[in-house]
């Protein structure tokens, strides 16, 4: 048997065994079934957390938008760089992500459903023990991680795994790869532009090469703070994004006239916490980024003078300016800026300066072409070439339009001799779920399954089996 | 899927099995539209009227495929064979029928069936025989024997690799498959013992770092060795001993140097490319000039080596002629891959040399000397050929001619002909006769046309044979010239007939002049009369003077200047026409006239 002969056709190499691919983000997580081409439940990391009545309470998935209940908080159990932090909430999200919508509600025990029931109530004690049965107990799970994840971190996820949802099978896969795999390639170069962080991960034959992988976190929240600085920095007047929920009613205004809306007040007791409202806000700005903000297309950067002679930012000026309408009614029109905002992603210069935020200036080692090269410096030197005509683009806020042409002009410019390509799937659905549908993938085929970790595994070696077997 | 394929594939009981009938009956009627008969929608044939009949409703499975059986599938537990543990993980499968009854399944069905059974079909319930399809994909890279501590201590020892951190290497090969950019990234030995060591010394030795290239000096020196333990390289396959020599000779520093230069392949500038892209367009530049050279000197010797051909030009005179021997040209140009330069045919073709066939002494001589093998090396044309034949025929050179030569009067009983030139294309001989009656214009063919039915020649000959088409010809040439000469005469006559009335006009006014001094009516109607008969030769009598000289004068004829001046044009133009026709009456195609 030749491994290099690819199966005839008739050899459909998929297998399903009807496994979960879990695949955790900073902003949201994503659940579903292997060999399916989008995960069935994408629900938000963030959970609130409120106490009524004294006990507290919490809040998964897309709830945690709806209603302001006094003293919501809004929390994330994993950490800026993506690393979780809070173990036992991180534990509790990803159970509901897959609970709420894949496996679901079992029919219950004939014995407790109601129409068994014996008039004294009482139960033979042997039902007892099925009755606290594992959430995962006939799915085999695969779950993603970013490829700088601690082995701590692993093999905390491995226990919670096996020992709290009861997987038969288990395996950990970096994300960089499952990207990699889901545009068809064993060896890429992938580029992850998620929420919190911006990732390169080199991957040679379906592995990650640990020396080059790199991380930085100019990320969908950082640009989102370049956004809240521009709106701070707004020459009429400072913008305000004032979320839906704080609107009651609003009518329509000329551009750049004050907002003319009746705004809902809380009171100090019944309002909720403050990252309540940042939230909130959070999914404004993220429409902002998406019918408003824009890649400047190079080739040369945006405070640079063009090919032409004439300045980028005159010839940016030029271009047609795009209306936004906040939640309250202002609206405005974004010229320039509106390239402003993500240009610090490949020109850290450029980056608008704001005190308050929580992000600090970025260097010019974190940008993203920066991190390419980084990351082509820690691998062999044979391979360089190869990674770069295959570099695979991914992570929702690579969405952002026109990155995918700006990072292609950077590439050559920074190599011009090798020949750059870059793969970035057009459907928005696969960029967003890059990582997820190349677990789908992985973990539909026939010949992935000799990989799983076995709960007898499991417990036979521990849970540093996951460094020997997730390599 | 109907639901009671679902009930079928769940074994469950048939309740309902009247739903899909009623479905099928629809499916019958809907065929043709409602309203026409089945004997009226056959008739409408292929023709349909043009009502697009569509239906947005699910079309389900073509009937044929109702009428077989559901096969069901079942969730299965399978083991995998590469596993080591038992894991158990279930998929769907295919459930095959404890009695395999075909009877009910269609041929298109079975197929698949049969097919899919020796790779897959492992429904019977849980054969244990039965392995794991993907199983044989499980394929680990070969690494070489572990070496034994006697073996390590006697020919493995290095002093620059303990024996933990070749054991660390040899494992890392053999997890990673000898996926050496893998097992440089993960490469991390940390040798514990000696740090102890190197703390009592207080000195802590820079952690070591290992290149890909050292890896792999050190693992193919083992494997190198090891293979050699298990086969001396006398007995090695031939395979064997060339991957022993290949490992043996693995040299780290050029390896490393390869990549020093690989980086810097990679890592140059915009500057550096865009010089090196010109560098490469200039080599490709000068070599190209240097093929160019190359084929244009050769092109010289060529052309040094052809022989002068001087052939019959005449075929070049037509433009017809001319375009043709351009494409034939650029025919040979095409051929030769070069820039269009005139070959020797061309250089020929303007020479207003030998404008008849070459009978000539010095041009056959010539010819047929180039036909010698030893001194036209050069493909001689097709013409050339043709021309030399001739040549030699006429010559009688049966010493330099292989072939046999034909006497005119043979060449006629055997009907060899010998052509100038051949078209390519097929043509009928009778069109070139025909092409010679249409003349420029049209009334030139008219004339012609009339001429020809005078003589009662038919335009398109009956039988048009070689030697009728020749005559023809001739009668053409010779129709044409007289036409030329009776347009000459016409004019010339005309011009006279202006001067003979110019002359009268002044000689009358003269007349007038001298009457008013001495008035004489007698005089007067003589002079008209004379100068009507010259300019009006031909009156009402024009159909009855055939054979006649045209200049007679008609003196019957009265009327004023002005009518007889417009009637002159008309009559005189018939009249001429007669006595050409008669001219040509009289001329050798008499002959030919007799003839037909």
């Amino acid at each position: 048997m030749n491994p290099s002969i690819p199966p005839s056709t008739a050899e459909y190499g998929g297998d399903e065994v009807s496994a979960i691919v879990l695949d955790p983000g900073f902003s949201t997580t994503r659940a579903g079934f292997a060999g399916e081409d989008a995960p069935k439940s994408l629900v938000p990391t963030y959970y609130g957390k409120y106490s009524y009545e004294g006990q507290e309470k919490l809040i998964f998935g897309d709830d945690v938008f709806v209603t302001p209940r006094p003293g919501l908080s809004i929390h994330n159990p994993i950490g800026r760089d993506g690393i979780v932090e809070d173990w036992d909430m991180a534990e509790k999200v990803w159970e509901y992500s897959f609970a709420s919508r894949l496996t679901g509600a079992k029919p219950g025990n004939p014995l407790h459903n109601g129409l068994n029931d014996v008039s004294n109530g009482e139960l033979p004690t042997e039902m007892e023990v099925e009755e606290t049965e594992k959430p995962l107990a006939d799915s085999p799970l695969l779950m993603s991680e970013c490829g700088w994840n601690p082995t701590k971190a692993r093999e905390k996820t491995i226990e919670i795994a096996m020992e709290s949802w009861g997987t038969p099978a288990f395996y950990l896969a970096r994300n960089g790869v499952l990207s990699a795999f889901a545009s068809g390639k064993a060896s890429a170069l992938v580029v992850d532009i998620g929420a919190s962080n911006i990732s390169v991960t080199p991957v040679h034959d379906g592995m990650i090469l640990k020396r080059g992988v790199q991380h930085s976190p100019l990320g969908g929240d950082y640009i989102s703070s370049q956004i809240r600085a521009l709106f701070k920095n707004n020459s009429p007047q400072p913008i305000t994004i004032t979320p839906h929920y704080l609107i009651s009613s609003k009518t329509g205004v000329e551009a750049g006239q004050p907002a003319q809306a009746k705004y809902k007040t809380f009171p100090p007791e019944k309002a909720p916490d403050a990252s309540y409202r940042t939230l909130l806000e959070e999914r404004t700005i993220s429409e902002f980024k998406e019918s408003v903000v824009q890649v400047w297309p190079g080739p040369t950067k945006l405070a640079a003078v063009g090919p032409g002679g004439v300045p980028n930012e005159e010839m940016a000026k030029t271009t047609p300016a795009r209306p936004f309408e906040f939640p309250d009614g202002y609206n405005q029109l974004f010229g320039v800026d509106r390239y402003r905002v993500v240009e610090s992603l490949f020109d850290a210069k450029a980056a608008i300066a704001d005190p308050e935020s929580p992000f600090p200036a970025p260097t010019q080692a974190q940008t993203v072409t920066e991190l390419i090269k980084s990351a082509l410096n820690g691998v062999d030197v044979d391979i360089r070439p190869h990674l770069l005509a295959n570099v695979v683009v991914t992570g929702a806020s690579s969405l952002l339009y026109g990155f995918t042409d700006r990072l292609n002009q950077e590439l050559m410019q920074t190599f011009p001799g090798p020949r750059v390509r870059i793969s970035a799937p057009g459907n928005t659905s696969e960029r967003k779920f890059g990582s997820w549908v190349g677990g789908s993938i992985l973990a539909s085929l026939g010949t992935f399954h000799q990989m799983w970790i076995s709960k007898k595994e499991f417990d036979e070696h521990g849970p540093n089996i996951v460094e020997k077997r997730c390599k | 899927m109907a639901a009671a394929d679902v009930r079928d594939m769940l074994d469950l009981p048939a309740e309902g099995q009247q739903q899909p009938r009623p479905h099928k009956k629809q499916k019958v009627v809907e065929k043709r539209p409602e309203g026409i008969t089945r004997e009226l929608y056959a008739l409408l044939g292929e023709r349909a009227p043009p009502i697009a009949i569509n239906e947005n409703r699910y079309k389900g499975r073509p009937k044929w495929m109702s009428k077989l059986r559901v096969r069901p599938w079942r969730m299965a537990p399978f083991t995998n064979g590469a596993r080591s543990d038992e894991l158990v993980l279930r998929h769907w499968q295919r459930q095959q029928e404890p009695t395999n009854a075909p009877a009910l399944e269609g041929p298109e069905a079975e197929k698949p069936e049969e097919k899919k059974q020796p790779e897959e079909g492992e429904g019977v319930p849980k054969p244990p025989e039965q392995e794991y399809p993907f199983v044989k994909y499980n394929v680990k890279a070969r690494v070489p024997k572990r070496y034994s501590d006697d073996e390590y201590n006697r020919h493995l020892k290095n002093d620059d690799w303990s024996r933990q951190e070749t054991d660390y290497l040899m494992d890392l090969a053999e997890e990673y498959d000898l996926r050496w950019v893998v097992i440089a990234d993960r490469y991390d030995f940390q040798p514990q013992p000696i740090d102890a060591e190197a703390n009592s010394n207080a000195l802590v030795p820079a952690k070591r770092y290992r290149t890909m290239e050292q890896m792999k000096a050190r693992y193919y020196y083992i494997a190198a060795t090891m293979l050699a333990f298990e086969h001396p390289p006398s007995e090695m396959s031939e395979t064997e001993f060339e991957l022993h020599e290949k490992m043996l000779k693995f040299d780290p520093d050029r390896e490393r140097v390869r990549k020093e230069l690989a980086a810097l392949q990679f890592n140059r500038t915009a500057d550096e490319v865009r010089e090196e892209g010109i560098l490469l367009e200039e080599l490709k530049r000068i070599t190209a000039k240097e093929q160019n050279f190359i084929a244009e000197r050769r092109e010289l010797y060529s052309r040094l080596e052809v022989p002068i051909s001087v052939g019959n030009t005449a075929m070049y005179q037509s433009s017809q002629g001319l375009s043709q021997l351009l494409s034939t040209l650029l025919q040979a140009d095409k051929s030769k891959k070069r820039r269009s330069i005139l070959g020797p045919e061309g250089a020929a073709a303007p020479s207003p040399a030998g404008q008849t066939p070459t009978t000539s002494g010095p041009a056959s001589a010539r010819d047929s000397r180039a036909e010698t093998p030893g001194q036209a090396p050069a493909p001689a044309t097709k013409k050339a050929a043709a021309a030399a034949a001739a040549a030699a025929a006429a010559n009688k050179e049966p010493q330099q001619q292989p072939l046999k030569t034909l006497t005119p009067a043979e060449e006629a009983r055997y009907g060899v002909q010998h052509h100038e030139r051949l078209t390519p294309s097929v043509q009928f001989r009778s069109d070139r006769p025909q092409k010679l009656t249409h003349a420029k214009s049209n009334v030139q063919s008219q004339k012609l046309a009339a001429a020809l039915a005078e003589l009662e020649v038919p335009p398109r000959l009956v039988m048009p044979t070689e030697r009728l088409c020749k005559e023809f010809e001739k009668l053409i040439v010779s129709v044409n010239a007289l036409l030329d000469a009776r347009k000459m005469g016409e004019k010339v006559e005309s011009e006279i007939r202006v001067l003979e009335a110019a002359r009268e006009e002044r000689e009358r006014k003269e007349q007038e002049a001298k009457e008013k001094e001495n008035p004489q009516v007698k005089t007067e109607s003589d002079h008209n009369d004379s100068s009507l008969a010259s300019a009006a030769p031909a009156g009402s009598t024009d159909g009855a003077n055939d054979g006649k000289d045209p200049a007679v004068p008609a003196p019957s004829v009265e009327g004023p200047e002005a009518g007889a001046g417009a009637g002159d044009g008309t009559a005189g133009d018939a009249s001429h026409k007669r006595s050409a026709s008669v001219l040509s009456n009289g001329s050798d195609k008499s002959a030919k006239r007799q003839k037909k």
